[in-house]
């Protein structure tokens, strides 16, 4: 910033407009292409809807999950390696969750029927600040053991985001599937077979597979 | 630079202006950032680590919200466990926000990693600004140069429209 | 089925006039201009009286279904319900897609109808003529948006009888009211300052003088963009329960970006009236302001990126989009065209000058507006080509507003005194040696109140420094001119300058030093948290007829009582949480109640945040607004936009002809 005229070329003065003539048109043509191709992203963009079944567990072994029941045992579900499990998270304010709760209580009495191959089913209190889901249980007694999920640590576990949601995991204790909406006995038994199929196929893990 | 005319007895207004006074001022100031950044915040408290954590996570079951805003039940599970998994003592934040996005998948993650794809959301910001000082660098130097310039025809045409708009106008 | 949608006929009727105005107005301007017939253009403003009166009709007619629930309509089925209080049965209308864009039309139809009036005596000028024009053409496209995918008057289901009423957090409080309307005033103001550049392309007449024709405009729709802004935090901040102002959300981010590109605009059009440069610069803004306001409605209404503000996915979206798109083009096309015209006569002799720090200003908020979109569009971008679905949120936009923020609060304290063409380091020095001792004292007194972290106290320290250059440039102007020294654009920005400083601010100090803690309160127990103790008072329920709850009164510093709530909206089965807070001077105290609680209940768990500075927030909001009325007023001097400062002059000694008298404070 010297206060000292510079003596410029006049040759060098006239250049100045000469070079902007020439910046401008790549200037333009950047802008042009940038937006262009915003513009093509934008047209493919597609409505978002991120409610998948993906899971990043599936296939992968089912995490630790101790917990005690309703009334008051102990659960581990590492111990239950050796028959299939079927995890169902349920929150009683849940409209689709109380619809499904009666073809549950079929399914469980289905795969008791079978024995030993039959499925367990787990019932999971999802979010139960008031104690109203506790109290659903009380009140309709189930045949199966209901978990109490304290701190929300098998729910985050599992990644459940809404209810109901269904969880199958094999006898090896590696979570096959993941179902997001509320089922019917028949809908459950045909996941649970397929899986059962696929298991007993060849792989060990099972394929996995996910549901919406 | 005009800086070495001859001191005439100024007012202490324009003495305290000269540069010892800019000098003190800096001294103020870089022992006061010092003094500011470098001593104890105090200790966090469980909530506000909670709340910390929570603002980095996505609530999986919402539309652009975080843990932390968010009342759904999801994000009130996933408080619920990060209050006890903090309260356990042993885990840092990160292993923390780590935790739930491997249960979650990468839904929950609201942070772009700076790995891979996703460290361009990171770079383009810089490396826009660094197009911008240098874009202002060229134009300043570009400017400087034609400020000395013989207007041109086109510059004199230029001039004589705005006038001739100007006696349009009165 | 016919007989029954009286108000669906109506309101399709009136929407189809409103379209043939529209169409009609565009057709014959164009043709005025085309021939050059003065007194057909002349009788262009009917037509915009016309599209006026169907957009204002349209929306009284939704109204008027709204209040007499007439569930004949979807709309109402969707947004109506009996028991909605008045108020909110009014403001009902904006809660939806449908209707958010009935209200675009009715600003935008009043905006066209202000132009057609203030301007009557000059609808003959090209220049105006093809303003309205791109007005019409706008109105033409939202007219055809709610005649097809945002059809409000479309006829419901047969036999509904009731509704759910709005969302149950769009009917919980009174800024419901205000925010809105206040938001598209500013947003759908941008229309016009785009419309005269449009013009201003066309005709070639790309002097300064269409810019004096619509800086008011643009400060008119700025200063409303920035209140709805801000009443949009403040809304958050009462209504949503965790304490903060901003989230970065998408539909958030959509208003804030015209924001950033019309801030830079109204610091750059100064140096157009005055140097004649920048002329590419100042279209290229204003176009992209417009056309940031179609986008961000296009990225937020169209479903293609999830906020918690979206409404639910129309068929808009390819609309919308196409509209950005000929924006972009005909924009784009008509500045390359006219490229020649604009090239500037002069040219900024120094960074260190006035124009020199409006270009920094500018590239400023240009580059960050390029990030807020960046950050915005992010996801889009990685799922397009990767088909990966990520998320930016709020920690990534925090982490690139703190360098913005303090680079910007730099320049408010330097630009100010800075003289146009060229300043010496010596008046720098002199000029700038009080204001900022005001940024130490700023910075010092925080930090002997125990404030800490790097960002923050250099941020309180350049707030001082922008505060005392701002309030240098006012004392000198009031100790010359009195009380007008408070007028005019450079002097009214000032006091805006005080305000954006005092939001800065409290922004910093809100998001740096907030704590809160869960506490656990039994009846007639004390508890105390950062300096305040509470008491709980009692645990009540409460029911009205849409919705029942529970709340817990809370004694704060034995004075007065509290209640934040959880509120159960029958008709949406969801849980509303309602904080309460007590405002004061330094800090705010937030509560809100944990879920969980019922009525009668000895203990509540209650979450407690200390915010302090949140009411600056507000109050530097007010002084913003009142600064850009304040600046909206013509100031001492009145120059010609064509006296020549933009002509060759000698380099040499500048003797600071424009600015202030070297008077030392």
């Amino acid at each position: 910033m010297s206060d000292a005229p510079t003596l410029v070329e006049p040759a060098a003065g006239g250049d100045a407009p000469a070079r902007s003539r020439r910046v401008a048109p790549i200037i333009v043509l950047v802008v042009t292409l940038v937006i262009a191709g915003f513009f093509v992203i934008l047209v493919r963009a597609k409505p978002d809807s991120s409610d998948t079944a993906y899971s990043p567990l599936i296939g992968k072994p089912a995490p630790a999950v101790q917990a005690m029941t309703l009334d008051g045992k102990a659960f581990d579900l590492q111990h239950r390696k050796g028959s299939w499990v079927v995890l169902n998270f349920f929150n009683a304010t849940c409209g689709p969750c109380v619809q499904e709760h009666p073809e549950l209580v079929k399914f469980a009495a289905d795969q008791k029927a079978l024995g030993g191959s039959g499925a367990e089913l787990y019932s999971v209190v999802w979010n139960d600040l008031d104690g109203g889901t506790a109290d659903f249980f009380r009140t309709n007694k189930v045949s199966w053991p209901v978990l109490i999920d304290k701190d929300a640590n098998i729910a985050v576990k599992f990644g459940v985001a809404k209810v109901p949601e269904t969880w199958i995991i094999d006898p090896n204790g590696y979570v096959v599937r993941r179902v997001i909406s509320n089922l019917t006995d028949d809908e459950l038994t045909r996941y649970l077979s397929i899986d059962q199929a696929i298991s007993a196929g060849g792989a060990a893990n099972g394929t996995p597979t996910a549901t919406s | 630079m005009s800086t070495a005319t001859a001191p005439a007895p100024a007012p202490l207004n324009r003495k305290l202006k000269r540069w010892p006074g800019w000098v003190v001022l800096l001294g103020v100031v870089i022992v006061a950032l010092l003094i500011g950044s470098t001593r104890s915040t105090g200790p966090l408290t469980d909530e506000d680590r909670l709340d910390g954590i929570a603002q980095h996570i996505a609530c999986p079951e919402c539309e652009g919200e975080s843990v932390y805003e968010s009342q759904s039940p999801a994000a009130q599970n996933i408080r619920i466990q990060i209050k006890s998994l903090i309260s356990q003592g042993t885990f840092s934040d990160d292993q923390i926000i780590a935790y739930v996005e491997t249960n979650f998948g990468t839904k929950t993650q609201l942070v772009p990693k700076a790995t891979g794809f996703d460290a361009v959301v990171w770079a383009l910001p810089v490396f826009a600004g660094v197009c911008a000082i240098a874009g202002l660098t060229v134009a300043f130097r570009r400017w400087r140069s034609a400020a000395d310039t013989v207007p041109t025809e086109a510059d004199r045409a230029i001039v004589d429209a705005a006038l001739a708009e100007q006696d349009d106008e009165h | 089925m016919l007989g029954a949608t009286v108000n669906g006929t109506l309101g399709h009727s009136v929407l189809l006039v409103g379209l043939i105005c529209a169409t009609f107005g565009a057709l014959a301007t164009v043709y005025g201009i085309r021939t050059g017939d003065s007194r057909l253009l002349r009788t262009t403003q009917r037509y915009a009286f016309g599209v006026a009166l169907a957009g204002v009709a349209a929306f009284g007619v939704m109204e008027r279904a709204l209040v007499d629930r007439d569930f004949t309509l979807a709309y109402v089925q969707q947004v109506g319900s009996a028991d909605t209080p008045f108020l909110f049965n009014i403001t009902a209308i904006w809660s939806a897609l449908e209707g958010s864009i009935l209200l675009w039309l009715l600003i935008l139809v009043g905006y066209t109808a202000v132009i057609a009036r203030r301007f009557r005596k000059r609808l003959a000028d090209p220049l105006v003529a093809w303003a309205l024009v791109v007005m019409f053409v706008v109105c033409i496209f939202f007219f055809v948006l709610t005649l097809g995918p945002a059809d409000a008057f479309r006829a419901g289901a047969i036999g509904v009888t009731k509704g759910t009423g709005p969302n149950p957090l769009l009917q919980n409080h009174i800024l419901v009211l205000f925010h809105p309307p206040i938001l598209y005033l500013g947003y759908v103001g941008m229309t016009v300052p785009f419309a005269f550049a449009i013009a201003a392309l066309i005709t070639g007449r790309v002097g300064e003088r269409w810019l004096t024709e619509t800086r008011r405009f643009a400060l008119f729709a700025w200063g409303f963009l920035t209140i709805g802004i801000l009443l949009g935090g403040w809304w958050s901040y009462e209504v949503l329960g965790w304490s903060g102002v901003w989230g970065w959300d998408p539909v958030e981010n959509a208003s804030l970006l015209p924001w950033l590109t019309g801030t830079a605009y109204i610091h750059s059009v100064l140096v157009q009236e005055r140097r004649g440069m920048l002329r590419v610069w100042n279209l290229t803004l204003l176009v992209s302001t417009f056309a940031l306001t179609i986008l961000g409605t296009f990225l937020t209404r169209s479903g293609v990126i999830k906020s918690v503000h979206a409404f639910s996915n129309g068929t808009i979206g390819p609309y919308l989009l196409s509209f950005f798109g000929i924006v972009a083009v005909v924009s784009l096309g008509l500045i390359a065209w006219r490229g020649d015209r604009l090239r500037s006569p002069g040219a900024i002799d120094s960074p260190m000058s006035r124009e020199g720090a409006f270009l920094a200003n500018n590239v400023l908020f240009t580059v960050f507006a390029f990030v807020v979109l960046l950050g915005t569009v992010f996801p889009l971008i990685v799922e397009a080509l990767q088909n990966r679905t990520i998320k930016v949120g709020s920690p990534y936009f925090e982490s690139m507003v703190v360098p913005f923020g303090l680079v910007l609060l730099f320049l408010m304290a330097v630009a100010p005194v800075l003289p146009w063409r060229k300043a010496s380091t010596e008046l720098l020095r002199d000029r700038l040696f009080w204001p900022a001792w005001v940024g130490v004292i700023a910075m010092v007194v925080p930090l002997v109140f125990g404030a800490t972290g790097f960002a923050a106290l250099l941020a309180f320290g350049l707030g001082g420094f922008a505060a005392g250059a701002a309030s240098r440039q006012l004392i000198l102007a009031t100790r010359r001119q009195g009380l007008r020294g408070l007028v005019g654009r450079a002097n009214g920005g000032m006091v805006v300058h005080i305000g954006v400083i005092i939001v800065a601010v409290a922004l910093v100090a809100s998001t740096t030093y907030t704590h809160s803690s869960v506490i656990e309160l039994t009846v007639g127990k004390q508890a105390s948290y950062g300096g305040h103790t509470f008491e709980l008072v009692a645990v009540e329920g409460f029911t009205t007829a849409r919705s029942n709850g529970v709340r817990a009164k809370v004694r704060v510093d034995n004075a007065k009582d509290y209640s934040p709530a959880i509120t159960t909206y029958t008709a949406f089965g969801s849980n509303v949480p309602t904080p309460s807070v007590r405002n004061g001077v330094l800090d705010d105290i937030y509560l809100t109640i944990e879920p969980g609680a019922a009525p009668g209940d000895k203990t509540a768990t209650i979450k407690v945040f200390i915010k302090p500075l949140v009411v600056w927030l507000w109050i530097g909001g007010l002084l913003m607004v009142v600064g850009t009325g304040l600046s909206g007023f013509p100031g001492k001097r009145r120059r010609r936009p064509t006296d020549p400062t933009s002509a060759p002059i000698p380099i040499g000694p500048d003797p600071d002809p424009v600015s202030e008298e070297p008077v030392s404070v």
